[in-house]
């Protein structure tokens, strides 16, 4: 894992986009919202739209917002995002999430009010 | 039971006197024993030395569960094992494994009630918790309000702080 640097949700997109092509929010929105051949969506434990605090489905444990919106801490630590993704699309899609993923949902988060 | 009252006198009246210095001290070693005894098991608190990382990246998706609640080896088989963590990918990286694990182990249950090995290294398969919850109908766990036996804050409502004393319970009517 990298060393904690400080970020902006804008500055990770570029990045991810930078190494794969130009975001898509929709695409994002769908991705977020859809099953991905396992048993939980990204929704399941951030809910649609994710702008509240919502509950973790299996343990119930309280979340925090993932829009950045409605919570400044989202996406403001690279090696931190990094880290929840690799968890998180492991936990959905049993695989990393591509740059293009990332970039589509980040994307979208970035327009949840 | 033919002996305690003169032996009692002998120890709390001292002929009379009381040195005041003795008997802060016995009200200091009482105290200790009644915190550590026990029939006050039910406190479980959180060592005030949890590594910041604990709660970073244990209780993002559970409550910090007190090391107490599982013996040395169960927690060292958890730890060893976060890639595929009950169903879920909770991986962190070597160094912050290593601080957790030994925080975990070194303060681990040590009394023999809590110290078994965890069947599947689930704190909900120990023998005391299911004795402890054996009350507790099927239907319930299964409320929203609660969702998973994990979720101890959903009944004891002073679990994130270690206690789980049966004062201390609220059951979500749904």
């Amino acid at each position: 894992m990298g060393i904690a640097t400080a970020a902006t949700p804008t500055e990770l997109l570029k990045s991810y986009e930078a190494q794969s092509g130009k975001a898509s929010p929709a695409r994002g929105e769908q991705f977020f919202n859809s099953k991905h051949g396992k048993e939980w969506s990204c929704a399941s434990c951030h809910e649609n739209p994710p702008n509240h605090d919502t509950k973790h489905i299996v343990t119930g444990k309280v979340i925090k917002p993932l829009a950045p919106s409605a919570n400044p801490a989202r996406f403001s630590d690279d090696a931190k995002v990094e880290k929840w993704f690799k968890r998180n699309c492991n936990d959905v899609l049993g695989r990393e999430c591509t740059a293009q993923e990332k970039a589509d949902v980040l994307s979208w988060l970035m327009t949840v009010k | 039971m033919h002996c305690p009252r003169k032996s009692r006198r002998a120890v709390l009246a001292y002929d009379g006197e009381i040195d005041p210095m003795k008997l802060n001290q016995l009200i200091v070693v009482l105290g200790t024993f009644l915190v550590a005894s026990p029939s006050f098991g039910a406190n479980m608190s959180m060592p005030v030395n949890a590594p910041a990382s604990y709660e970073a990246e244990c209780a993002s998706c559970h409550m910090a569960y007190p090391p107490g609640l599982l013996s040395a080896k169960s927690w060292e088989n958890v730890m060893a094992n976060l890639g595929k963590h009950f169903g879920t990918d909770a991986s962190v990286d070597p160094k912050t494994q290593t601080e957790i694990t030994q925080w975990l182990m070194k303060n681990a249950a040590t009394r023999q009630k809590y110290s078994e090995l965890a069947p599947e290294n689930r704190i909900t398969k120990t023998s005391w918790f299911i004795r402890k919850h054996d009350e507790v109908r099927a239907d319930v766990w299964k409320r929203a309000g609660v969702k998973s036996a994990a979720n101890c804050g959903a009944c004891h409502t002073d679990a994130v702080k270690g206690n789980f004393s049966e004062n201390n319970i609220k059951i979500p009517a749904k």
